[in-house]
């Protein structure tokens, strides 16, 4: 398992692709369960809020997605590096997001973090 | 010799970029592009000339066009910042122009004016708030330059707190 993240516009999408011709299912429309089987999934944090407001617990879908899907590629936003947001689901979200995106990181063998489009290896190796 | 210098607000980006000009002997030129509205902004701007002039640069004030900035050939340049430029050039007229490849071509032809262009840019894509059309479009553009100029940047570094991080180079 392999999770790529950096700010919004830093260029993950182009990474992965780049590097694994595998088609990308996008988390911010795709359906739950194939999410569970996509090689590359983009827009994690945007699934977090989906599952969120689907009622499901994302923490729990998101081990069982490391559990049943290990060789996936997983593109999160990193979204915690701002004001705490005033509205509490918008704070619930982002804390979501953040344990979400640990439970990946301590799952996946390599962490990637991109800034202007350069990839830095924070855990493992780059693609 | 071009150089990307991000991070975001009050990291130290600026005082980091003017330290690589420390010991360059061509003209240093301070490339502001920062619009001053407002009494505060001009008293800042004041002062601000004279802390560089101090450090041995000439502002020389561009907040469109990039690339036809007046200054002698060959000289060592400091643009300060990406953020500003992108709104002048986005927000100029009645609608959003969406004007990344022209700031980066703008850029082109400013790079090949300098011994060493060193830029100021900004990361703000990282709070996770949705924002309105507009500003959606500025982190979007914002983000897309930050990738070209970092593509054909010998240098980027990120600034946090202080501590510039070699991202690049």
């Amino acid at each position: 398992m392999i999770l790529i993240t950096g700010g919004a516009y830093q260029g993950k999408t182009a990474y992965a692709q780049a590097h694994v011709p595998f088609a990308i299912t996008d988390g911010a429309c795709c359906d739950f369960e194939e999410a569970k089987s996509s090689k590359i999934l983009k827009n994690y944090h945007v699934l977090v809020r989906r599952a969120a407001d689907a009622g499901m617990d994302a923490e729990a879908f998101t081990e069982k997605l490391c559990q049943e899907n290990p060789d996936c590629i997983i593109l999160i936003d990193e979204i915690g590096s701002g004001i705490i947001p005033m509205e509490k689901p918008e704070r619930i979200w982002r804390e979501t997001v953040g344990r979400c995106g640990c439970i990946i990181a301590a799952h996946a063998d390599s962490v990637i973090r991109l800034v202007c489009g350069i990839p830095t290896a924070i855990k493992g190796a780059l693609l | 010799m071009m150089i990307l210098v991000t991070g975001g607000s009050k990291c130290g980006k600026s005082r980091y970029a003017e330290s690589l000009f420390r010991n360059r002997t061509e003209q240093k030129i301070y490339l502001a592009a920062m619009q001053p509205f407002g009494e505060e902004a001009h008293t800042a701007i004041r002062r601000h000339r004279i802390m560089r002039a101090e450090k041995g640069f000439l502002t020389v004030e561009q907040y469109t066009d990039i690339g036809r900035a007046d200054f002698p050939d060959g000289s060592a340049v400091l643009l300060e910042c990406m953020g500003n430029l992108l709104a002048n050039e986005m927000f100029r007229g009645d609608k959003i122009i969406d004007c990344a490849d022209k700031i980066i071509s703008d850029i082109q032809q400013l790079y090949q004016r300098t011994s060493l262009l060193v830029i100021v840019t900004n990361q703000v894509g990282s709070d996770g708030i949705t924002y309105g059309d507009g500003t959606a479009a500025y982190i979007s553009a914002l983000g897309r330059i930050n990738q070209k100029i970092a593509l054909a940047a010998d240098k980027v570094i990120e600034c946090i707190y202080g501590i510039p991080v070699t991202v690049k180079g």
